[in-house]
């Protein structure tokens, strides 16, 4: 059946607002007699505190509340409500601060500059503790402790094993084995919009906070919780978000002291982090050392792969041990492999919290899978897309007690990103300089993981239709900025069979909207569209028993609505305005107004995710020889992100994906020194900009149909984050044949890389003139080469 | 940001009778494109701002075929990329405009604030000193003119002293038989240059030797320098890429690069070799087209 608003390039419904200023954010919000609030945050690595004396602090004129951990109720708090030995943070430091930007205290005052020069009064009392930065440092014996508490061994917070097949008795009988090393660094989330809130406490103890937030419902049961309040005296309405992929799905201290300064002085309280703060006391990407070795046979069929990761998780667990399951069980992805073992180590250091980004653990993975796979290939003497062919996950591919793959495109997608980028043609072909490389990937369509222990579905919907035809939805979903809104409206749209126009979503107000886990893992489009998707037709069956009691039609023919108009599927010239339809419905309910509800959980679907999108990327760079620098030539990539929702939506997630990766690979590097952040500004901390974006940029959408989804859909924008860095350094591999194993990938390591191996060339063969590699013969046929 | 006061000059008199009542408490603030930056991180804090942005006087592009170029100390990089008259006598600053941060700072941002801003990888300066550029200064004790490879003195200090103004910047039209050129290396586009390198190159009449070459780095060093090793090692020298090549390789004598957050020392140092050889081979072209009758530049 042709859709008639699914699949289309829809416009955003926050767009118009949004280019035009119109949108509110946090950051541009006030209300009267507001108060501006500040962080004190600790100078020091690691330090035990002594003592703290705010009281000329709390003298200096202007100052209407200073706190410290003394008021607040000293609980850890964290989004692991059902593994409580994982919560390890406070709202504001008791005893010990454990990175540089661990808050101690907070400062409510007239203006943001007294507040400021409030935090300068406050004498905090260190004992400085020996410090450690390395998680490898950090898990040896002898180590500073830098947790204390039964779960917690030399720093290591949290551990997990995958496994599944017969590794060891694999590796015996594989043809070959590879061995490799790896290392990713830090990156930051670099949100455009920074942490914030405003909060406010009214005369019956109700708080409202209007916040900067991926998941509102996180927001609220949270601070419920460490404020001691009841869920309900707590509304927390998100207005347009600046960014967020996923430094803002949890309880950050913004939020509480804003919430708890508000509490205490009666008036609103503001607090807005700097890009200082952002980049030096947020979250992270959790940087990784990886070990990898896989095993396979001479025709290049993979039989077995281990994996062990160490993860520089930071000063606090955060999501880090989600990204510690997710980075092993993605490793795999979308390979076939029958005998796998993982061991990961969530490694406390003295650093800010590495936590959720974009990829969650993928885009780690990912680069050491797909590094490792074309050094596999070369050893084959194979192309390494053949390679990646020889051993592709199927549809209805299931790994026992773990997940079920039921639709999977993956093949498509290669296949199609091969053809459009010629990459037979030009893979092995191409002048000295340039090169091109791919990388693959799967990713989740949402968690099943309800770490936050919530009696609700994981998504829920409502909506009421008025007499004129208009619905309201209402969500608990976030948008952020990724289009969610528009997507939650064409479902409503296409099932209830009306222009788009008349619907309104509302979506991030806890007081209004349903419960939802929010923004992260993928999950809205396929967890919160199904909800609509099921309160639409809640809606619509409602409708259309009155429509029929209307149009006296033969019992055996049956009632549906599209084009705004209730039909007669047998008799589709058969019609009555759909709007007559709402009326006569409400009438013959005493006036109650049609609502419809929805819910959406994951059931029996493993655990990890109830669905898996998959892609493939192709990227051809430049390599300049004599300064290392890459540049992107062309970059496609093919993505099964089964029943495409918005067109224009998928394009916009995957481009940006595809950038965001970019600059993880080539560009970004949140650099510390003895804990202390070194970068942190976006003068010295380098994101793409938009000259940057490669020109040549192809979106090839590969539809599948997800039988969990709403009308088929699953993932898009997310996952594209993940193959990035494995296929630019597989495609400078193929331009200049250097390898580079630790992240980023600067032109600086590149030159270093390119010298040695002239130098090495040069001691090999002496007398002959040294090359890094034998020039290439330009492009042609490749049949032609062959002689 | 702490608070202070703002005086917006009506004149360059009115501005430097300000400066000179307020001492070493004022700073000058142009297009603020760095300035501002450097008051919200709390680096600065002056109890008094003021604004020359407003001073048309300082804001001209003059060319005189007989005595060269002047350009007003606020005009900003836009106005220079556009002018027809650099465009099609000095195309080398065009270049240079055109690649210099973003279309907002070239917009806002001026020529002086960006030399006085003292950036030791700023774009402007390697090109404006390999032209031979002249800075105009005026303070109480009147005016003085100060060559342009003397102007900076380290990190973000240049001679202007607290009471005085950067007026403008002259430099002569650019001889027969020469080129100059202009190349910065940055990992990210639309980014502060990592090195740049600027390169004039004289040629007698054969069209191969050089008579007189200035080849200036920024980015190596905690001022724009001139690779005089380089300049020295190239005079009087048929040039050929051999030659280029083997003279760059003295770059490291002049520099004096230190390591950060973006790259080694060493890279620098490498990077700074290859772009003066690049700049000097293209400058050679130029100048060569150039004894040749072609219209350049």
């Amino acid at each position: 059946m042709e859709y008639s608003v699914l699949g289309k390039k829809v416009r955003r419904v926050d767009g118009a607002a949004k280019v035009t200023g119109q949108a509110k954010y946090t950051v541009d919000m006030a209300l009267p007699g507001m108060l501006a609030g500040k962080l004190l945050r600790s100078p020091h690595p690691h330090a035990r505190i002594v003592s703290i004396d705010a009281s000329a602090a709390k003298a200096l004129p202007g100052v209407a509340a200073v706190i410290t951990a003394e008021d607040t109720l000293k609980l850890t708090f964290g989004n692991w409500r059902r593994y409580p030995h994982l919560l390890d943070e406070h709202p504001l430091a008791p005893d010990k601060v454990r990175f540089i930007g661990d808050e101690i205290a907070a400062v409510a005052a007239a203006d943001e500059d007294t507040a400021e020069e409030a935090l300068t009064l406050i004498e905090v009392e260190y004992e400085i503790l020996p410090a450690v930065f390395d998680p490898v440092e950090a898990m040896q014996d002898g180590a500073p402790q830098i947790h204390t508490g039964p779960n917690v061994r030399n720093n290591v917070s949290e551990t997990r094993h995958i496994e599944f097949g017969d590794v060891d008795a694999a590796f015996r009988a594989c043809d070959r084995i590879r061995e490799d090393d790896f290392s990713l660094h830090a990156v930051s989330h670099a949100a455009m919009e920074p942490h914030a809130s405003l909060a406010q406490t009214d005369t019956d103890g109700r708080l409202t906070i209007w916040t900067s937030t991926q998941v509102p419902y996180y927001v609220q049961i949270l601070l419920a919780h460490t404020l001691g309040m009841p869920e309900g005296k707590i509304r927390v309405i998100r207005p347009h978000v600046g960014g967020g992929w996923g430094g803002k799905i949890e309880l950050f201290k913004d939020q509480y002291c804003a919430a708890r300064l508000s509490q205490i002085t009666g008036k609103p309280v503001k607090i807005v982090y700097t890009r200082e703060e952002e980049f030096s006391c947020t979250r992270r990407r959790t940087p990784m050392k990886y070990h990898l070795k896989t095993g396979y046979m001479k025709d290049g069929t993979l039989v077995a792969k281990e994996a062990r990761a160490v993860l520089d998780g930071g000063a606090y667990n955060a999501m880090g041990p989600t990204a510690l399951y997710l980075t092993g069980f993605f490793q795999m992805f979308p390979y076939d492999i029958p005998n796998y073992r993982y061991d990961g180590f969530h490694v406390y250091t003295n650093k800010n919290p590495s936590s959720a980004m974009r990829g969650f653990g993928g885009p780690q993975a990912e680069f050491t899978c797909d590094s490792q796979l074309d050094m596999i290939a070369a050893d084959l003497g194979m192309d390494p897309a053949e390679l990646r062919l020889r051993n592709l996950m199927k549809p209805g591919h299931e790994i026992k007690g773990y997940c079920k793959v039921a639709s999977c495109g993956i093949e498509e997608c290669i296949r199609k990103a091969m053809k459009s980028t010629g990459w037979k043609k030009k893979r092995g072909n191409l002048q000295f300089g340039r090169g091109i490389g791919m990388g693959c990937y799967g990713f989740m369509s949402g968690g099943v993981f309800n770490w936050i222990n919530t009696p609700y579905a994981f998504s829920a919907a409502m909506i009421r239709m008025s007499v004129d035809g208009f619905a309201e939805v209402y969500v608990g979903s976030a948008e952020i900025g990724q289009g969610s809104d528009t997507v939650m409206a064409q479902i409503a749209a296409e099932t209830l069979g009306i222009p788009m126009d008349m619907i309104r979503v509302t979506s991030g107000d806890t007081a209004v909207c349903p419960p939802d886990l929010g923004a992260w893992g993928s999950r809205q489009t396929l967890m919160t569209g199904n909800a609509v998707k099921m309160a639409a037709e809640d809606v619509k069956k409602q409708v259309l028993e009155a429509a029929s009691g209307m149009m006296e039609q033969n019992i055996v023919y049956s009632y549906d609505m599209r084009d705004g108009k209730v039909f007669v599927k047998e008799r589709p010239d058969r019609t009555i305005p759909y709007q007559d339809a709402v009326k006569a419905a409400v009438r013959a309910r005493g006036g109650l107004q049609i609502v419809g509800r929805g819910l959406y959980t994951p059931h029996g679907k493993g655990m990890v995710s109830p669905a898996f999108s998959f892609g493939a990327q192709v990227s051809e760079v430049d390599v300049d020889v004599e300064t290392g620098k890459v540049s992107m030539v062309n970059v496609t990539t093919a993505h099964d992100c089964g029943q495409v929702i918005n067109e224009l939506g998928v394009e916009g997630q995957l481009e940006g994906a595809f950038v965001m990766g970019q600059g993880y690979v080539l560009s970004e590097n949140l650099a510390t020194d003895d804990g202390k952040v070194l970068n942190p500004s976006f003068v010295d901390y380098k994101v793409m900009r938009a000259p940057d974006v490669p020109l040549n940029f192809t979106s090839l959408m590969v539809e599948t149909y997800e039988p969990e989804g709403p009308y088929g859909a699953k993932e898009a924008g997310e996952g594209l984050t993940n193959p990035n860095a494995g296929c630019i350094a597989n495609a400078i591999y193929d331009a200049v044949g250097v390898r580079i194993y630790d992240m980023p990938i600067t032109p600086e390591k590149i030159l270093a890389a390119l010298e040695e191996k002239k130098a090495a060339a040069g001691k090999k063969k002496p007398g002959k003139k040294p090359a890094a590699r034998k020039p290439r013969k330009p492009a042609r046929p490749a049949k032609k080469t062959r002689k | 940001m702490k608070d202070f006061e703002y005086i917006r000059a009506r004149s360059v008199d009115h501005a430097l009778e300000v400066l000179a009542e307020k001492g070493e408490s004022a700073v000058k603030i142009a297009g603020g494109q760095s300035l501002l930056n450097i008051l919200k991180q709390g680096l600065m804090a002056p109890d008094c701002l003021v604004d020359i942005k407003g001073l048309e006087e300082l804001d001209f592009i003059e060319s005189n075929p007989g005595t060269g170029f002047r350009i007003g100390a606020l005009t900003t990089h836009a106005s220079i990329l556009d002018s027809e008259v650099l465009q099609s006598s000095c195309g080398v600053l065009a270049s240079m405009e055109r690649h210099l941060a973003t279309v907002q700072v070239r917009n806002w941002g001026t020529i002086g604030g960006n030399l006085c801003m003292a950036d030791p990888s700023s774009d402007a300066a390697p090109v404006l000193i390999a032209l031979g550029s002249t800075a105009h200064i005026r303070g109480p004790e009147g005016a003085r003119e100060v060559p342009l490879g003397e102007f900076f003195l380290g990190y973000y200090e240049t001679v202007v002293q607290p009471g005085e103004l950067l007026t403008e910047i002259s430099f002569p039209a650019i001889p027969p038989a020469t080129g100059v050129s202009y190349e910065k290396f940055r990992n990210v586009e639309g980014d502060a240059p990592i090195v740049v390198s600027s390169a004039f190159v004289s040629l007698e009449k054969d069209g191969r030797t050089l008579s007189d070459a200035r080849v200036v780095l920024g980015g190596v060093a905690s001022t724009p320098v001139r690779a005089t090793a380089v300049e020295d090692a190239l005079k009087g020298v048929k040039l050929t890429p051999a030659a280029v090549e083997s003279a760059s390789g003295l770059v490291a004598e002049s520099t004096s690069p230190i390591p950060d957050v973006v790259c080694s020392a060493e890279y620098r140092n490498k990077i700074a070799r290859v772009l003066a050889k690049r700049t000097l081979l293209s400058a050679f072209e130029e100048a060569k087209a150039a004894v040749g009758g072609k219209k350049h530049r």
